[in-house]
C-alpha cells in the first residue's frame, strides 16, 4: 500500500484565502508572525520598525496572494517578501536609526549554549546581559542589509543554506561566501568577548 | 580557525531570546485586521493592481509577459483608432470677434450700443434658403437609377 504524502496545511489555507476567505489568511498570520517578527526585528534592531514592517509584509502578501501559484512554498514566498521589504527599508533608513530592543527572555539562563558560554571565565560571564545584547545589536548594525539578512536567517533562526538561497534567489555558494564575510566582520566588532578565551 | 565562527554563531544565537511582550502576538492579528481595513479604503486601485501584477508575473514571467504585451498592443491600437474617428468629424464655426475692453467699461443705460454681427454656424450640407414664392414642380419622369427600359 502506497504511503500518502503529508499534505501541507498552508496549501489549503492559501486556496481558501484565494477564494476570498479572510479567516484563512488570519490563520497564516498567526502561524507566521512570530517567525517573521524574529527575522525583521533581528535585521532592524528596532521593535517599532519591525512591527510596522511586519504589518506591511502581511498586507502586501494578502494583496498579492491571488498571484501566488504555489511554485515555491508559502513559507519561502512570505519570507522572501519580508526579507526584500526589510532590505529596502534598511537601505532607505541608512545610518540614522535608534535601537529599540526587546527584553531578553529570562529562559536564556536555561539555554545550553548560554550556559556553555558563561561557564568559563569568559567576558560573556563578566558582561551584564543588557550590555551583551547591546554589543550584539551594534555589531549586527555594522553589517550591510544583505549580510544582516543571511546572518539572521542562518545564525539566529537556524535555517539551512538551501532554504536561505531559495528565499534570497541566489546560489548556496553566494550564501556561504556572504556568511564567511559577515562572520569575519562580526569577529572584529565582538573581539572583546573573545579576549578572555585567548588568555 | 574553525572555533571562531562557531563562537560567533553561538553568541548570535542568544539573540533568539530577545522577545516582545507575551501579549504582542495576540494583539498583532487585531492590529493587522484594523490596519488592513483602513488601508484597503485608502489604497489606490493602481497599487493593489500593481502588487497583484508583480505576484502574477513572479512565477510565469515569459508567458504572462507575452499576454501583457499583446494586451498593451491592443490598447494602443484602440486608442489610435478612437483618435482618428474623432478627428474625422468637421465642425466649422465662425470665430466670435472679441469685444473691445474699453467699450465694455464705458457702458451705461444711455449709451447706444451697436451690436456686432452674431456668429453663424455654417453647415456644409444645409440647403440655401429662398424666400421667393413657393414653386411646385411636377417632374415628368421620376428619378431613378435604373437604366431606361425603352430602347
Amino acid at each position: 500500500m502506497a504511503e500518502q504524502a503529508p499534505v501541507n496545511p498552508d496549501i489549503e489555507l492559501v486556496s481558501r484565502t484565494q477564494a476570498g476567505d479572510a479567516r484563512a489568511f488570519d490563520e497564516l498570520v498567526v502561524k507566521y508572525s512570530p517567525r517573521l517578527y524574529g527575522l525583521v526585528y533581528n535585521m532592524t534592531s528596532n521593535h517599532e520598525d519591525a512591527n510596522d514592517l511586519l504589518q506591511e509584509v502581511f498586507a502586501k502578501a494578502y494583496r498579492s496572494i491571488s498571484g501566488f501559484r504555489g511554485k515555491s512554498s508559502f513559507y519561502t514566498w512570505i519570507h522572501s517578501i519580508a526579507v526584500n521589504m526589510t532590505i529596502n527599508f534598511l537601505k532607505k533608513r541608512g545610518r540614522r536609526f535608534q535601537m529599540s530592543l526587546d527584553d531578553v527572555d529570562l529562559n536564556i539562563q536555561n539555554d545550553k549554549e548560554f550556559i556553555e558560554l558563561t561557564a568559563t571565565a569568559s567576558p560573556v560571564r563578566q558582561a551584564d546581559l543588557g550590555e551583551l545584547q547591546l554589543k550584539l545589536n551594534e555589531a549586527m548594525g555594522k553589517l550591510s542589509p544583505e549580510h544582516r539578512a543571511v546572518v539572521t536567517m542562518f545564525d539566529i533562526q537556524g535555517m539551512p543554506h538551501a532554504e536561505i538561497s531559495k528565499i534570497l534567489g541566489v546560489s548556496e555558494g553566494t550564501i556561504r561566501s556572504r556568511l564567511f564575510y559577515a562572520h569575519r566582520q562580526l569577529q572584529a566588532h565582538l573581539d572583546e568577548f573573545r579576549e578572555f578565551r585567548k588568555k | 580557525m574553525q572555533e571562531e565562527p562557531d563562537y560567533i554563531t553561538k553568541l548570535l544565537r542568544l539573540k533568539r531570546f530577545e522577545q516582545p511582550e507575551p501579549e504582542y502576538f495576540e494583539n498583532f492579528l487585531k492590529e493587522f485586521q484594523a490596519r488592513q481595513r483602513g488601508q484597503m479604503l485608502r489604497e489606490p486601485a493602481w497599487r493593489i493592481g500593481w502588487d497583484r501584477l508583480c505576484a502574477f508575473f513572479g512565477e510565469n514571467l515569459p508567458v504572462r509577459l507575452g499576454y501583457g504585451l499583446a494586451y498593451g498592443a491592443v490598447l494602443v491600437a484602440a486608442t489610435i483608432a478612437s483618435i482618428n474617428i474623432r478627428e474625422s468629424r468637421p465642425v466649422e464655426m465662425a470665430a466670435v470677434p472679441p469685444r473691445p475692453a474699453a467699450q465694455v467699461a464705458s457702458l451705461n443705460l444711455n449709451t447706444q450700443v451697436q451690436l456686432p454681427d452674431l456668429p453663424t454656424f455654417v453647415r456644409r450640407t444645409a440647403p440655401t434658403a429662398s424666400f421667393s414664392a413657393p414653386r411646385y414642380v411636377m417632374d415628368t419622369r421620376p428619378v431613378s437609377y435604373e437604366p431606361p427600359s425603352s430602347f
